[in-house]
């Protein structure tokens, strides 16, 4: 009984500890309460904050600041920019979390098998890692999401399919190491299977390095949703942050702010996405923070 | 050193650039609809004439394999068909889009290598400065900021507040017929904003990335002993301690040069530049798959090139790979 | 006056547990020609006596508090950088302990031998390179010239730190500052680098300062002995004196534990315990807590260096007489 509790306390401890290092940590709890703040304005903004980011309710490039109403301004065709950004976070946040959820699943997957099995397993797998790597990100997931007509899933599964060499290299760098260590041989003494040792055993211990990689996934894919529907290749009946720059690129000499606030909400996602990144890294390995 | 490494490092190059054709074949095949539509592209205005002649040349009628082993045989050609909405085939295309674009993504590189090690050594002299707290900050930020949405920003400085810099395009029409180093100069006047601007986030992780590698290498015993030798400060930073922290700050360079890309692709769109980027774009909205793939196959060419130039610098500056295969 | 004078010498260090004193008082002097050696374990301030000499103590969170440190009279704690610099593998230099990672590996041996030269001595590029090759024949490295186009990784440690000595002596500097210079070789290389120690200082009648914690390389090589203790000199004479009459009790344990072939490496297998972390040092002697024979005035007071069977010692047991 009393052993039981004991080993309880030790398996919280180090996720306890982490959060006592994370709390202590400035930056991080400043990201984390930008980003809870842009999620909340995305999920309920729309409840204190009537219209729609599609309708033309206005004179085009009305400046910000000029109509109460408006206090944003304007895009090229007399759209609100506040509902455009209220409404625009939404897909992109999804499809950054979906897209970073599918790149993590593909890439644990494969870097785990990769890690654990070695042997031809891992050189062929790590042959079509570094096929992956050779193809330019962004290109490839273009041409996914053309060839298979845009929607908010084809371009996170695109986003995913294009990102996740990274992670597998990353989990099979951990697994390599963990694998040799007392505790994996002791479960496989007393007969544990491969999937159990696999998932069970060793990938709650490779957890740290691949919650920060988790987290700054997020940011890239942000990054990269905003980039393909900058480019026109969203779905074109979302409207999302990066579409908003795209639209209006063609009048940024005339008008400033259609592009200016919609880039300020991606740099201030991806910015607190990246202070917890930081923030969880160094919560996980203090002995790495006077650096 | 062993030119044997070099082979079989283009060796296995080649390997890859195979895999990109397979790829490319399996894309179009699996697409929904019929690959004969699908070569013609959407905006093509195909005939049905023109779709026997495709079927034709890629042998669309014959079983899979075969399509696969005509296609490979074509690209070996350097045939990598014919674009339906530029009329022109794809190879052509792209030679005339590749220079620009090879100069933008280079120039990028080196400038942000030279100016994130510079940054990131002096940041390291003082683990605890200003500089570095600096180089943190700029590091963090300059990973947040969509590249797009920078290009944009420095247009609409550049265009209306400081108007020294062009803000479209690579070249001058009114010095078309200038002396050569005139027109060059107007090139390197058009790239300094786009080439700045997809250096800046490559600079800012190249700072903390160096940063980071210098301090790990000023702990080490050597650069206590070229001290004892009685060497300058200067001498100890750039000779012994930047040539040991500059293989890290290598094998990023290498991985990096498919994002580095991947940032072209929109800085072209955004500053008008002429390259594959600026095509890849045209072609997408007009779904000109054969221009699309003929893209995607050169830029991972650059990538595999880079890959392997990286791999040979590796070598060339750690002695301790050398003679090893 | 000496050749090398380290007088009254107070090192401290800025910690996070405060400002500790890594050296206290340390006097030690030297002359052309001879051998003295430092002993102690790790920790006791060895080796930050070398590098205070050197000018290389990192500082902050180091800094000089006191004391002088004298080179032919001039005193380097008050040297400007510059001089330092000049000073620095010229006239002062130093070999390490770890000759796996001493040297650069990026560059060839030959070139940082040839370094060493060209920043002291104004000779073209070629010449330095003849001097390096030179050098090395010289520490015994067969076919010289072809090994100096090597990389550090591709010799061996004892090689290596052939090449560390090449380095050190090639401006034939007055003091040599070996650094625990065996500690990571094979016992039989051991033996050939103190040989080698041995015929240079007799060829360059340089000064030796030999860091060490074993009593074995001592009695090989030292004229004169320090025996150092939480940062300060406890003992100190000729060898003969110090390895035939040792006073002090953690010299005599030093002594009763020279390794032998089997039993090399840190342990005191003859003193229990360790050295006490600096920042917890009391008002009385460091090695009170270790000491079989500790009385009440050990704790309460810090022994001075008294001279005592033809040497001094700094212990109430041996200059009372009731140890």
């Amino acid at each position: 009984m009393s052993d039981r509790t004991a080993a309880q306390v030790r398996a919280e401890s180090p996720a306890r500890e982490a959060w006592r290092m994370f709390r202590r940590n400035i930056p991080a709890l400043a990201g984390l309460v930008i980003l809870s703040a842009i999620v909340l304005a995305t999920l309920y903004g729309s409840f204190f904050y009537s219209g729609d980011a599609f309708d033309i309710v206005w004179a085009p490039h009305e400046p910000p600041g000029v109509t109460a109403e408006f206090p944003l301004g304007t895009d090229y065709l007399g759209r609100d920019i506040v509902a455009g950004l209220l409404t625009g976070g939404g897909p992109t946040l999804a499809v950054g979390a979906a897209a970073a959820a599918i790149t993590m699943v593909i890439g644990i997957t494969l870097g785990a098998l990769a890690g654990f099995f070695g042997g031809w397993v891992d050189n062929l797998l790590m042959r079509i890692t570094e096929f992956f790597q050779v193809l330019p990100a962004l290109l490839f997931a273009m041409v996914l999401v053309t060839l298979f007509s845009p929607s908010l899933w084809t371009i996170a599964i695109a986003i995913g399919v294009v990102s996740w060499p990274q992670t597998a290299r990353l989990t099979r760098a951990e697994f390599l190491k963990i694998k040799e260590l007392e505790y994996v041989t002791a479960a496989r003494a007393i007969g544990a299977r491969n999937g159990r040792i696999m998932w069970q055993v060793i990938l709650p211990n490779a957890a740290p390095p691949l919650i920060v990689s988790a987290t700054l996934t997020v940011g890239v894919a942000i990054l990269f949703e905003a980039g393909l529907s900058f480019l026109g290749l969203g779905d074109p009946n979302v409207m999302s942050w990066g579409l908003m720059i795209g639209a209006n690129r063609e009048y940024i000499l005339d008008a400033w702010w259609p592009v200016t606030f919609p880039g300020l909400a991606i740099f201030f996602t991806v910015f607190s996405v990246s202070l917890i990144g930081d923030g969880l890294n160094d919560a996980f390995n203090p002995k790495l923070r006077s650096r | 050193m062993g030119s044997g490494f070099l082979l079989r490092r283009i060796g296995y190059g080649l390997l890859l650039m195979l895999g990109v054709v397979v790829l490319n074949f399996l894309l179009i095949r699996l697409a929904p609809g019929d690959p004969a539509v699908v070569i013609a592209g959407e905006m093509g205005g195909a005939t049905e004439e023109m779709l026997a002649s495709i079927r034709e040349e890629y042998g669309l009628n014959e079983p899979l394999l075969v399509q696969l082993g005509i296609y490979i045989g074509n690209v070996l050609r350097g045939d990598l068909g014919e674009s339906f909405f530029f009329n022109q085939p794809v190879a052509h295309l792209i030679a005339l889009r590749i220079g620009p674009t090879i100069l933008l993504v280079v120039t990028a590189q080196l400038l942000s290598i030279f100016l994130g090690v510079l940054l990131g050594v002096l940041a390291a002299r003082r683990p605890n400065g200003v500089m570095s707290a600096f180089v943190s900050v700029f590091a963090t930020i300059g990973y947040a900021v969509p590249v797009f949405w920078t290009g944009i920003m420095l247009i609409i400085l550049f265009a209306s507040v400081l108007p020294v810099f062009p803000v479209e395009g690579m070249t001058s029409v009114r010095l078309r017929d200038a002396a050569w180093y005139v027109q060059w100069l107007d090139v390197a006047h058009h790239l300094v904003l786009p080439a700045f601007t997809l250096a800046i986030i490559y600079l800012a992780q190249y700072a903390r990335l160096s940063r980071a590698s210098m301090l790990e290498v000023l702990g080490s015993d050597y650069i206590r002993t070229a001290r004892a030798k009685g060497a300058r400060e200067r001498t100890v930073l750039f000779r012994h301690a930047l040539r040991n922290a500059a293989l890290p700050i290598l094998t990023v360079a290498g991985l990096q040069f498919g994002n580095l890309i991947s940032g072209a692709l929109l800085v072209e769109t955004v500053f008008n530049w002429p390259g594959m980027g600026r095509l890849a774009f045209d072609s997408i909205l007009r779904r000109d798959y054969p221009t699309i793939m003929g893209v995607l196959f050169f830029a991972s060419a650059m990538v595999v090139i880079a890959n392997i130039l990286t791999d040979w610098s590796y070598r060339l500056a750690d002695p301790r790979l050398r003679g090893r295969t | 006056m000496s050749l090398l004078e380290i007088d009254q010498l107070k090192v401290t260090f800025d910690t996070r547990y405060g400002q500790v004193t890594a050296l206290d008082s340390v006097s030690l002097a030297m002359d052309a020609g001879e051998t003295l050696a430092v002993v102690g374990e790790s920790g006791c301030g060895k080796s930050i006596t070398a590098l205070s000499v050197m000018g290389l103590i990192p500082q902050p969170p180091g800094k000089i508090a006191g004391g002088a440190i004298r080179l032919a009279g001039e005193d380097l704690t008050r040297a400007s950088e510059a001089r330092l610099r000049a000073m620095r593998g010229a006239e002062v230099a130093m070999i390490f302990q770890e000759p796996m990672t001493s040297l650069n590996p990026v560059f060839t041996v030959g070139d940082q031998i040839a370094e060493a030269i060209l920043l002291h001595q104004d000779v073209p590029r070629d010449r330095a390179w003849k001097d390096a090759v030179a050098l090395l024949e010289r520490v015994g490295i067969p076919a010289a010239a072809a090994r100096a186009q090597d990389y550090p990784h591709q010799l061996s440690g004892g090689m290596r730190q052939r090449v560390m000595i090449a380095m050190a002596v090639s401006c034939r500097p007055r003091v040599l500052i070996a650094d625990e210079p065996t500690t990571a070789l094979d016992v039989t290389v051991q033996a050939q680098i103190f040989d080698l120690l041995n015929e240079i200082q007799r060829d360059f009648g340089a000064a030796i300062l030999l860091i060490t914690h074993d009593m074995g390389a001592v009695s090989e090589m030292a004229d004169r002995v320090a025996v150092m203790y939480a940062g300060r000199v406890i003992e100190t004479g000729t060898a003969d004196s110090v390895l035939d009459a040792p006073q002090h009790p953690y010299t005599r344990g030093l002594i009763g534990c020279i390794p032998s072939l089997d039993t090399a490496g840190d342990g005191l297998a003859e003193i229990p315990g360790v050295v006490p972390p600096l920042h917890l040092l009391g008002a009385g002697c460091a090695f009170a807590e270790r000491c079989l024979h500790v009385r009440d005035t050990c704790r309460d007071t810090k022994p001075r260096l008294t001279e005592k069977a033809g040497h001094h010692v700094a212990c109430f047991g041996a200059q009372e007489g009731w140890l």
